[in-house]
């Protein structure tokens, strides 16, 4: 079957030019099977053949054969169209690759492809949704956005018809099909040679003198007005695409594993140009960017894909534009999470919170996440503990001379307070107390205070997994933080109430992960009926003593001493007195070796 | 602690600038919203429903957002913060809770607590906040 169209599918010409082709009868083969010669033998029939078709728009192939259907407008005719009107034969799938790219005398077909919108997207997802959708491998050139539109160079023909019949197909998340527009070019600016051969040679042993090969830096600073360059009538103004473009060649060519890139004082507006380098020279991690005319933040994302540790921006329009320094380098430093100096200056790693004693600032504060982990940690133990049955064990979490107070609040709804009378003889409210005696009595002062204090509460059973955590100040001396959750009362009277609290937390370090708390602060009120909505997940609570009847009375006491001193859980402080013939002494020795060496597990640990 | 104060002095300190404090900070709020990032130190830090705000740019934009109040304390209390966790700088912990109305939106049952730093001059104690706490009771999160 033979059909005068250049379209992409079977299908297609079926459909359109079926009739057509019943309509102008039937053309034998050899006299319409094209090859290159052949068009521009019969060129003047063919134009004339083809100029007649072009009334009807279906038949549209006015040199933009991708855009049937879609382009509706009479399209210039000029030489590069032309070449695209050779006819294919369906059996052999002939590709218009013979199309005689008459401007710079290759024998090229570039196709631009563009998709409107296509900014909005992110690059790699987008790339790989085409390619996965597009019937033949391709490899996309210079990739560039022009304004909302995303567009890059794809070379032959069967591409380019197997691109257009991508478009539609594809559907971004909020479920718009993504449109792509295939249209004929001319060769894109990085394959298409600005330089000579000669010129591009004399750029490279230029850029090779300024190339320290110990640093892997490259020096390009006000590279246009470099001597060898010049007396060589060689203009590199680096702010152009091609001249950016031929100098990022060379790189890629010559030195892939640069680390260092000077572009200071080179006029820089935009740096579409250097987007590339991600692919050319994706080692970089020191960028210079100082001096030049960037005019907008928004322009280092196209270089954000460098994982950059060092960049220079100074001297930039862009510099200006931040109402203080702290604004600047977050703003940087959301398009480089990796940097480390910026102008210069070393960046102070994140910090979750601040304090307010200037010496400290300048110290490392560990990551959030640490500290997140340490909190959560230190809430599971407490809480294990405290709901055990035997608060006692919580003596070495408090600092000796910590702080506790319960407050319960007084709510006009919550009118039933009574269920909380078991409370509320540790309440201590400030604006209902005004003696100076029952106030202090009331703080509960020193770890035995508290623990004691805390044993007489109402046995208790606690979500952990419904507990909110609000870090409020970090410092490295300190941790404030607040736990709202609620608990189950399991015993007495009130068995089965629920109850919502929110405890501060104020900790001191003990060790690198674990602390002391210094200060308790709860504040206690029946639950409301929405907070009781999911069950309740208690923690595994830890045993609360050995069993006794295999301990003497005095070993019993050791245990408790040597467990409160050493911080161990009472099984494993039995088992090194044990492992120790109850020799305290020995024991105590044997464990401060072993910890100093670090050889005791964490768990072995309240 | 250091020797020299006794621990009930602490305490008694404490509980009267407490008191004080929280009278100005609820008024300050309510009357003269402009006014409360005064009370903060430069680099506190406020959380305020699971959100942190830091620096006194972000307090005075949060600040200037939130819909005008009407808070009503009901309980307070407070309790010393000791040097080892504040390098010497007198500390202290107060924690509120009570009932908020902000303009256009019901009222709330909130808890709220801070971390007050004492700062000397030559003539008075001045205390600000180095960190605040704030929550709704009925805050659910996720």
């Amino acid at each position: 079957k033979f059909v005068l169209q250049n379209t992409h599918s079977d299908m297609y010409h079926q459909q359109k030019y079926a009739l057509p082709l019943q309509k102008y009868g039937n053309y034998s083969n050899e006299e319409y099977s094209m090859d290159n010669r052949r068009v521009f033998q019969q060129r003047g029939r063919n134009y004339t053949w083809h100029k007649f078709d072009r009334k009807d728009y279906n038949f549209e192939h006015t040199g933009a054969p991708y855009a049937v259907g879609l382009n509706k407008k009479k399209r210039r005719w000029n030489d590069d169209d032309r070449t695209f009107l050779s006819a294919w034969d369906d059996r052999k799938h002939k590709e218009s690759k013979m199309s005689y790219n008459a401007q710079n005398g290759t024998r090229e077909s570039w196709f631009k492809v563009t998709i409107p919108s296509g900014r909005n997207y992110d690059k790699t997802w987008l790339m790989n949704s085409i390619m996965s959708i597009c019937s033949v491998p391709f490899t996309p050139v210079d990739f560039h956005y022009d304004k909302n539109q995303a567009r890059f160079f794809v070379q032959d023909a069967s591409t380019a018809s197997a691109l257009k019949d991508a478009s539609l197909k594809i559907c971004d998340e909020e479920n718009q099909k993504i449109i792509i527009f295939v249209r004929p070019s001319i060769v894109p600016y990085s394959v298409k040679s600005y330089f000579t051969p000669k010129q591009m040679e004399q750029i490279k042993l230029t850029m090779m003198k300024r190339y320290d090969v110990s640093q892997k830096s490259l020096d390009l600073r006000k590279f246009r007005f470099d001597r060898d360059l010049m007396s060589c009538d060689i203009d590199m103004m680096l702010n152009r695409r091609c001249c950016m473009n031929a100098t990022l060649q060379i790189i890629q060519s010559n030195i892939p594993e640069l680390l260092s890139l000077n572009l200071c004082n080179n006029k820089l507006y935009q740096l579409d140009g250097l987007s590339e380098v991600v692919e050319k020279a994706p080692q970089v991690k020191i960028l210079n960017l100082s001096k030049n005319k960037l005019r907008s933040v928004s322009e280092l994302e196209k270089v954000k894909e460098l994982k950059l540790e060092e960049l220079w921006l100074e001297g930039n329009p862009l510099c200006r534009t931040f109402q203080n320094e702290s604004a600047y380098a977050s703003a940087i430093r959301d398009q480089f999470p990796t940097l480390i100096r910026l102008d210069g200056k070393e960046l102070l790693s994140q910090t979750v919170m601040n304090n307010e004693n200037p010496q400290l600032r300048k110290e490392s504060y560990k990551e959030p996440e640490i500290i997140r982990d340490l909190v959560v940690q230190f809430l599971k133990e407490y809480y294990s503990i405290y709901d055990s049955g035997d608060r006692h064990g919580l003596l070495s979490a408090y600092h000796d001379e910590a702080c506790f107070s319960l407050t319960i609040p007084f709510n006009s709804c919550d009118s039933d307070l009574s269920n909380l009378e078991e409370y509320f003889k540790h309440n201590r409210d400030l604006i209902k107390l005004k003696d100076s005696y029952t106030r202090m009595k009331l703080l509960k002062h020193t770890n035995r205070a508290i623990v004691d204090s805390l044993s007489t509460l109402p046995k208790t059973q606690h979500d952990f997994y419904s507990f909110w955590v609000d870090m409020s100040l970090c410092t490295e001396v300190m941790l404030c933080f607040s736990v709202n959750g609620v608990f189950k009362e399991v015993e007495g009277k009130y068995q089965g109430c629920v109850r919502a609290f929110t405890r501060t937390f104020v900790t001191v370090p003990k060790s690198s992960s674990s602390m002391y708390i210094i200060n308790d602060k709860m504040i206690l009120r029946n639950s409301s009926p929405r907070e009781i909505q999911k069950p309740f997940i208690p923690l595994p609570t830890v045993s609360p003593s050995l069993p006794k009847s295999t301990l003497s009375e005095k070993h019993q006491e050791m245990v408790k001493s040597f467990s409160e001193q050493s911080g161990m859980k009472l099984e494993y402080s039995q088992k090194c007195l044990d492992d120790n013939e109850w020799d305290y002494t020995k024991a105590s020795k044997i464990f401060s070796i072993l910890q100093t060496d670090g050889k005791i597990p964490k768990e072995f640990f309240k | 602690m250091s020797m020299s104060v006794d621990f009930k002095t602490y305490v008694d300190q404490a509980c009267r600038a407490a008191e004080e404090f929280v009278n100005i900070y609820y008024e300050t709020m309510d009357k003269r919203r402009h006014a409360i990032t005064r009370l903060y130190l430069d680099k506190a830090s406020l959380i305020w429903n699971g959100n942190a705000v830091t620096g006194m740019e972000g307090l005075k934009k949060f600040f200037d957002m939130l819909p005008s109040s009407e808070f009503q304390v009901n309980i307070l209390d407070c309790q010393p913060v000791h040097e080892q966790a504040t390098q010497a700088q007198t500390t202290i912990l107060v924690v509120t809770s009570g009932t908020v109305k902000f303009d256009g939106n019901k009222q709330h049952f909130f808890n709220q607590n801070f971390l007050l730093t004492a700062q000397s001059t030559p003539n008075s104690t001045v205390w600000k906040i180095a960190s605040d706490c704030f929550r709704f009771q009925d805050w659910a999160g996720h």
